[in-house]
């Protein structure tokens, strides 16, 4: 605390609660990290850090200022833009089109059925392909992919955890067909499979074998890629899920000590792969806790490292990709991204970030449009040309809040990883499911604080738009997309040498008994033209499919709106209803198709149960029949179709046809929340969808409009 | 009634609405269930039912998909009635159970419906047995009713099947002491689960214990106590758990054992239906009267004793 004998605090003590009529102490603000933010910071404190070091340098020991003694001042951090669209011919051109306006590297999106492992023409995955991101189903989709870009010459990023394997064999393979060698290839490839099973939910095998998976690439390209990262240790998809950032911080670093210990257990030395490991964090618009977060990131990882036995410097420094935030983009009044994405990079820069992809304004929606990429990119440019952030390294250190909030942060986040580790690392505590069910309860309480209007989000609950502006989004031909896959894989399949395919294949399989490394046998089938699909089968008869347990929270979102006027009016509804009925209104909330991006159902499960719905959870990845069959088996009065990747066009019209197979007088409703584009609202109401709630709707009144729309469906006869 | 044909043939649909007609606290929907159930009850299906309990975290619902796989692989037609624990006492509940059924719950020889527990005694919800008549009318050959087992809900769930199995984890075998005589009565089966992995040992330590534990509570003239390892995850010992369960069903058949515990059942069901109806009616009587408060003040005031007080309203509300 401030020391009590300065005459100058108390003095400056006395004005401030004669101005603002509040003690000191109850002026200070909780954050979402249960910090306590003081209207004021002085040099006391500064003292007592256990983490933080005052006099340290950039470059130095515990890399608290930067990984780098130079940092921006000799190059500016890299702007690298992810994207990938549908096909591998459109995101190449894409590609190119970037590269000729600035941008140094390149960051591949896949769709999901080729994170889940499974080719285009597969049934399972029939509202999928393109969505999101690219489809591979063969190394021929990869070619097409870097047509006419040098991969000696750029770096690639690519989003890949679940299918690591076949992917990144066919990455290599197109390299060696433009007569790239594989040590020459540079870039990362995500393979941080341990955050799929917290919140993605993009993993095809059990978490054991996927961490087997993960050490074998590491220890290939260790000794064969030395300028590619094997992984990229990632909390993005925490925050973006919904956790506040002392658990992105945190469970970021006990991953990144689970894959460490996984490389090591393959007999490397710590310094033959800690170097190539990199991070990515999300960054927010907590503006200066995200800059407080990069530069505690660095200082645990330093001293994580040194415990570990690392003696090359390069495996202390924490370098980290960054990417502003896609949940707290609005789909109200969208043009309010353009500058929360803006103030967004700034913390990302002043944090000391290598890379930065900085968020288009309609991905609140859709994939951006070439309009919105440019002025996504610009944010950058500007920032890099206009503003002079790049002329100072680490401009905030000294700053009595910044240095303090890194060392709170810092002191949070040990104090869970050490929780982790007493669990015996993050293997064990992602199966019994605890970092998941915390990132949840974290979620369920932001959300409440916007629809309890005690957090303001611009345009949404607060200053509202009277006009809210139309924008136009990139629409994809879902089905055009697929039935060009599929002939490209026919085409394929007939023109390759079977036999052999089928025998690489096998290996594989055995390679997977014996607990040999996978990546050579995967390059080989790969080469021979099997599919994506094919390799990853050849794996899961050795492994199995997971299937993950859900937990839910409950109670979490209640609590926020204890005395809530129009809470308790959904809840009155409630009652009334179940007086009326003999039940409760019971709502099935369910992911269709490949999207695992869950934090959305929780919620609304969640919150949904606590204003007293019965809510049925759905299992993730189920196709519109199964979803029909539950339905109709649990008489539900409503289905809620969540979705985020666009699945929603094939999807929805199949689940109106499933219920109606198994009852034709079936007078289930349906209604749909997530990303849904202003386009699509019509063909969904065309398709008997009886509510639609875009981002940032506040479920209360989605609550209420359900209650209501379940009981006018019921009164109808 | 359609209702009745219509489950009869079958139909997903007919059987869920049958089922929320006999779990509603409606009046009317409660007179045409008594009814419904009434006419079903004349027409038995060949069903056994066969209850699963235990404490939260041993892999209930993961086993029960792994035997229900194996039992549709073997064409058995199968209902499961999930009760789920999760409900709270304020709010709805969240009805997670099919998340850990993923498998089962898209083959078509299945049934399975979730209902909150609504914090009733020992974990069974209005209805369970009303369900269970449905399906097996629908034509199920097994319904499995799935309970989580805290305190007394073994023994209310025993009472609805005609087989009883206790599902425990791996270094269970401490509360052996907890189980002690009564669950050994009502329970004829001891699966204990996740025998695969680290946990094998332990596995196989907790089954000797509880072996050694139900041979000494054995009755003179009873069955012997199955004990069986499984591993869920691992889908082993399944073929074990349908011998033991056919086994059981076969011998209790010969001996009438089989037919002596429906009896029982249906007798303690007319009774506790009966009590059902009585106390609501008297519920209903006291709370129209409303006169137990002006009774409790004159005994606040010591205008009347406390026996006098309760002989009153008794007389007054039965008249």
């Amino acid at each position: 605390m401030t020391n009590k004998s300065n005459n100058g605090f108390n003095t400056w003590q006395k004005s401030f609660e004669k101005e603002t009529k509040k003690n000191f102490i109850d002026a200070r603000s909780e954050t979402d990290e249960g910090i306590d933010i003081k209207p004021v910071y002085t040099k006391d404190d500064l003292e007592n850090f256990s983490f933080v070091e005052n006099n340290s340098l950039p470059g130095q020991w515990p890399y608290t200022r930067g990984p780098k003694a130079s940092m921006y001042t000799n190059r500016p951090w890299t702007i690298r833009q992810y994207a990938g669209f549908s096909t591998a011919e459109e995101s190449n051109e894409f590609y190119k089109k970037n590269l000729e306006s600035g941008q140094k590297g390149l960051s591949v999106a896949f769709d999901l059925p080729t994170h889940r492992g499974y080719d285009s023409d597969d049934d399972l995955v029939m509202g999928d392909v393109g969505k999101a991101g690219v489809a591979i189903d063969t190394v021929e989709d990869m070619k097409i992919l870097f047509n006419s870009i040098p991969l000696d010459q750029m770096s690639v990023s690519m989003t890949m955890n679940g299918a690591v394997l076949p992917v990144l064999a066919s990455f290599i393979v197109a390299g060696e067909e433009q007569g790239v060698d594989r040590s020459l290839l540079s870039g990362t490839i995500q393979n941080d499979i341990l955050k799929e099973f917290m919140v993605r939910n993009t993993y095809i095998y059990p978490p054991e074998p996927s961490m087997k998976i993960v050490a074998d690439i590491i220890e290939f390209t260790s000794k064969e890629m030395p300028k590619f990262n094997s992984i990229s240790i990632s909390g993005y998809h925490m925050q973006e899920a919904g956790a506040d950032n002392v658990l992105e911080l945190a469970y970021t670093l006990a991953d990144g000590m689970e894959y460490v210990r996984a490389a090591m257990s393959k007999g490397l030395d710590v310094d033959d792969f800690a170097p190539r490991l990199s991070f990515f964090f999300a960054i927010g618009t907590d503006f200066f806790m995200e800059i407080a977060k990069l530069r505690a990131a660095r200082t645990l990882w330093a001293k994580i490292m040194k415990d570990f036995g690392a003696k090359n410097e390069r495996s202390l420094i924490l370098r980290t990709h960054c990417q502003t935030s896609g949940v707290s983009l609005t789909e109200k009044d969208p043009y309010n991204n353009i500058i929360r994405t803006s103030y967004e990079a700034l913390s990302a820069i002043l944090g000391g970030t290598q890379s930065l992809h900085t968020n288009s304004f309609d991905e609140a929606i859709a994939l951006p449009t070439d309009e919105s990429a440019r002025i996504a990119r610009n944010t950058q440019l500007i920032l890099q040309n206009e503003t002079g952030v790049t002329k100072t390294v680490d401009p905030l250190a000294g700053s009595y809040f910044v240095e303090n909030l890194t060392e709170e942060l810092s002191k949070k986040a040990w104090d869970i990883i050490t929780e982790i580790e007493e669990l015996g690392g993050m293997t064990k505590a992602v199966k019994a499911g605890i970092p998941k069910l915390k990132i949840e309860e974290s979620a369920t309480k932001k959300q409440a604080k916007v629809d309890s209007g005690s957090r303001v989000v611009v345009g949404v609950n607060k200053y509202k738009n009277p006009k809210e502006p139309s924008v136009d989004v990139r629409v994809i031909d879902n089905n055009r997309v697929r039935d060009d896959q599929i002939k490209k894989i026919q085409a394929i399949k007939e023109s390759r040498d079977t036999t052999a395919v089928e025998k690489a294949l096998a290996n594989l399989t055995n390679a997977a008994k014996d607990e040999t490394n996978l990546l050579a046998p995967c390059i080989e089938a790969i080469k021979l033209r099997a599919t994506v699909g094919e390799v990853s089968k050849a794996l899961e008869q050795v492994y199995g499919r997971h299937f993950a347990k859900s937990l839910s929270v409950s109670g979490v979102y209640g609590k926020h709106f204890e005395g809530d006027q129009e809470f308790m009016k959904v809840e009155n509804k409630i009652k009334e209803f179940e007086n009326l009925n003999g039940r409760r209104p019971r709502v099935l909330v369910v992911k269709m198709g490949q999207d695992g991006h869950d934090r959305g159902a929780k919620i609304v499960a969640t919150s949904f149960a606590d204003m007293g719905f019965d809510v049925d959870m759905g299992p993730l990845f189920q196709s519109p029949r199964d979803v029909a069959k539950d339905a109709i088996e649990n008489d539900v009065h409503a289905i809620g179709v969540s979705t985020l990747a666009a699945g929603h066009k094939t999807l929805v019209p199949e689940l109106m046809k499933g219920l109606k197979e198994i009852d034709p007088k079936s007078k289930i409703i349906v209604f749909v929340g997530g990303i849904i584009p202003e386009q699509d609202y019509e063909f969904l109401y065309e398709n008997n969808v009886s509510a639609i709630f875009g981002p940032g709707s506040n479920i209360i009144e989605s609550a209420e409009k359900v209650i209501d729309l379940i009981t006018d469906n019921l009164s109808k006869v | 009634m359609d209702l009745i044909d219509n489950i009869l043939k079958g139909e997903r649909a007919a059987i869920a609405k049958a089922i929320t007609l006999v779990e509603s606290s409606k009046y009317s929907d409660q007179q045409i269930s008594r009814q419904m159930i009434s006419e079903l009850i004349k027409k038995p299906g060949k069903s056994i039912r066969v209850g699963f309990s235990g404490p939260p975290g041993v892999g209930k619902s993961t086993f029960i998909e792994s035997f229900g796989s194996y039992l549709v692989s073997q064409n058995y037609k199968l209902g499961i009635l999930a009760i789920d624990p999760s409900s709270q006492i304020t709010g709805g509940s969240i009805l997670g159970d099919k998340t850990r059924m993923v498998e089962i719950s898209k083959n078509p020889n299945t049934f399975i419906r979730s209902t909150p527990s609504r914090g009733s005694l020992g974990g069974i919800s209005m209805g369970t047995r009303e369900a269970s008549i449905i399906l097996d009318a629908a034509g199920y050959d097994f319904i499995f009713i799935e309970t989580v087992g805290v305190g007394q809900s073994e023994i209310v769930a025993s009472n609805l099947v005609d087989i009883f199995t206790l599902i425990v984890g791996p270094g269970s075998g401490d509360e052996l002491q907890g189980i002690k005589k009564g669950i050994t009565e009502y329970a004829d089966i001891f699966i204990v689960n996740k025998n695969d992995g680290e946990l094998k040992i332990e596995a196989s330590k907790t089954a000797a214990d509880y072996k050694s534990a139900l041979s000494y509570y054995k009755k003179l003239d009873e069955l012997e106590k199955q004990v069986l390892l499984v591993s869920a995850i691992e889908q082993t010992g399944m073929e074990d758990v349908i011998k033991t369960i056919n086994q059981i069903i076969d011998q209790n058949k010969l001996k009438g054992i089989f037919e002596e515990r429906r009896a029982n059942q249906l007798e303690y069901w007319i009774e506790e239906e009966v009590k059902n109806i009585i106390a609501s009616d008297i519920t209903k009587r006291l709370s129209s009267k409303g006169n137990i408060s002006k009774y409790s003040e004159k005994v606040m005031k010591n205008e009347m004793s406390m026996f006098e007080a309760v002989e009153t309203i008794t007389k007054d509300t039965l008249k």
